[in-house]
């Protein structure tokens, strides 16, 4: 191993600037989250980026959005970036509690799209990157399950709860308006 | 009475006749294992040898063609004697000339008893009426005499090995390698013509923007090759050098892991030669010798590559290769690492349950001088060659990546 060596890391995570916090260079993101910013809802799964549980948002400059595996990415790739977690999405009030959900946690509640929820904020996560590019180019309805199994086919659910965040995702897409039809 | 008499008296005849051919048949399903038909005439998902796989060749798409038994579309009407010859000499028995892609160049140098025993198994399959895609070259190439112009000068240039002073392993190992594996096909440059260039037998190829490395045993040994491993890789598929991957792997999955553990050693045998060369160790480069390319190209290893390949490059298995004595780093051409770290590799099945992971490409995570920095990390840490890997270089493959077939 080479020495323990450090450097500072500055970011926005949830719209609030983070940093400088001089952390190891090769701390991986998903504990940079949980050890340094009390952020444990981004899961650890199979820590080699097959499962998606850690599943978070990378924004970039032009407006898109797309999904980060941070089991398998370094903190310091993040440096200088936007990045959304579970913890991001919901309004919160004055005194931290949750005062409502977004559209997309509420379809997934209503539809009881977790079972023991361990999956859950990565299939949030990408169902959210999935509504917002289709809010820049909704989907013709012939193609809705499709696009639905393409964005959120990767991610395991160990429960097996599939076809619910399927049809919490085609709610919330249908919600938002987001289908072609005809 | 008498019928049952002579009918009991037939019986063991015809028990030793069905023997011998299905010995024939089996042994002809292993031989046609050790030629690797099936990479070319199984498609995908397809009925075997029904034909139909795409083959990418610098003049536009060749198809694999069916080698059934049925007589419409496939081989049914080939006599013995007819498949011989288009197996060696690529010509079928109405006299049309085959594409070089069928490797009769390499097949030329097949004994006829194998090929026969390959005919009879082929003989036994299932027909399927099935007709393989059109092969569609742009011009000259699809003019078949161009084709029967190119057998003229370059079909019989290969001929095998008389002198016997070598090991009998290492004449088995000949034999697969050339006749039957025709490993050269890919492993051997290419001239204008798109013929082997003879000259530079073995020295490494270029296929589908990758390269094809060099077989020379001294070429091996420097990138850490012994007998033992070559052969475990081809029938593993993996080995402490890394795992196949691009046109590599289906020669694994169809052909190699079928092999038994003697013809794998021989083959590995005549490679790298009856007195082997020893395989080059490279210790790692420690992080302040290295250049300031490769030690700002650390930070894109620790944040992009370190997840599965370990920060100190050990690797985690099932998962994701080692970088500690990975061959590919090993090549002075950087053109297969700066691909991989590009496009990515796909999720494999190996041989025993086993199986590597997708590896995701990083064309658009990483910029082109932050591509250069982490390949010039990774070649002078690990493989012992220089960090010489410019921004324009990775531009130019990102450009040919692009245009690429998928």
């Amino acid at each position: 191993m080479a020495e323990l060596s450090t450097r500072p890391l500055r970011l926005t995570i949830n719209g609030q600037a983070v940093g400088p916090v001089e952390i190891p260079d090769d701390l991986m993101m998903i504990d940079f989250l949980h050890e340094y910013q009390g952020l444990t809802g981004s899961r650890l799964g199979c820590g080699q980026g097959i499962c998606r549980a850690c599943v978070v948002i990378l924004d970039h400059d032009d407006g898109t959005s797309e999904e980060m595996r941070i089991c398998i990415t370094g903190a310091h790739f993040f440096h200088g970036k936007r990045i959304r977690t579970i913890e991001g999405h919901a309004e919160h009030g004055d005194d931290g509690d949750v005062v409502a959900l977004n559209p997309i946690q509420r379809k997934f509640v209503d539809h009881f799209a977790f079972q023991c929820s361990y999956c859950a904020p990565g299939f949030v996560n990408a169902a959210t990157v999935l509504v917002e590019r289709l809010e820049r180019e909704p989907v013709a309805r012939a193609d809705l399950e499709a696009t639905i199994d393409q964005a959120l086919g990767h991610h395991i659910c160990r429960c097996t709860g599939y076809v619910r965040y399927y049809q919490a995702a085609k709610a919330a897409i249908e919600e938002l308006g987001l289908v072609k039809e005809g | 009475m008498r019928r049952l008499l002579i009918g009991i008296l037939l019986v063991p005849g015809l028990t030793a006749q069905a023997a011998d051919d299905e010995s024939l048949i089996e042994r002809g399903r292993y031989l046609a294992r050790t030629a690797d038909c099936a990479a070319c005439h199984t498609a995908e998902g397809g009925a075997p040898f029904a034909g139909g796989v795409p083959i990418a060749s610098p003049f536009g798409t060749i198809y694999g063609t069916n080698i059934t038994p049925d007589p419409n579309y496939g081989i049914g009407e080939y006599s013995a004697d007819d498949f011989y010859h288009a197996l060696t000499e690529g010509e079928t028995p109405s006299g049309r000339q085959l594409y070089p892609a069928m490797p009769y160049t390499s097949y030329h140098l097949m004994r006829r008893e194998d090929a026969d025993a390959i005919y009879a198994f082929l003989m036994s399959r299932e027909p399927i009426a099935r007709a393989a895609p059109e092969t569609d070259l742009s011009f000259p190439y699809n003019q078949r005499w161009g084709v029967a112009f190119w057998n003229l000068i370059y079909a019989d240039a290969l001929e095998p090995d008389a002198s016997s002073s070598q090991s009998s392993a290492w004449q088995r190992g000949q034999y697969l390698v050339e006749a039957m594996g025709h490993c050269g096909e890919c492993h051997t440059p290419r001239s204008w013509t798109g013929a082997m260039d003879l000259d530079r037998h073995l020295e490494g190829g270029s296929l589908a923007g990758y390269r094809a490395p060099s077989l020379e045993a001294e070429a091996l040994a420097e990138r850490g090759w012994n007998r033992d491993d070559l052969a475990h890789f081809l029938k593993h598929g993996m080995s402490p050098q890394g795992s196949v991957f691009n046109e590599m792997f289906p020669v694994m999955h169809h052909s190699t892991q079928y092999l038994t553990d003697e013809d794998l050693s021989a083959m590995a045998t005549y490679l790298l030669g009856d007195t082997p060369p020893e395989a080059r160790r490279i210790e790692p480069r420690p992080l302040e010798t290295l250049s300031d390319s490769a030690r700002r190209g650390r930070q894109s290893y620790l944040d992009t590559c370190a997840g599965c390949h370990g920060g100190d490059g050990q690797g985690k298995p099932q998962v994701a290769v080692a970088m500690n004595g990975n061959t590919t780093l090993r090549l002075e051409d950087p053109t297969n690492l700066l691909r991989v770290m590009l496009d990515g590799i796909e999720a494999r099945d190996f041989p025993g349950f086993a199986r590597m992971q997708e590896m995701p490409g990083f064309a658009a995570h990483l910029s082109d001088t932050e591509l250069a920095d982490l390949g010039n990390y990774l070649r002078e840490t690990w493989g012992g060659q220089p960090g010489d890997i410019a921004p324009e270089d990775v531009a130019d493959l990102r450009e040919d990546s692009a245009h690429a077939a998928p």
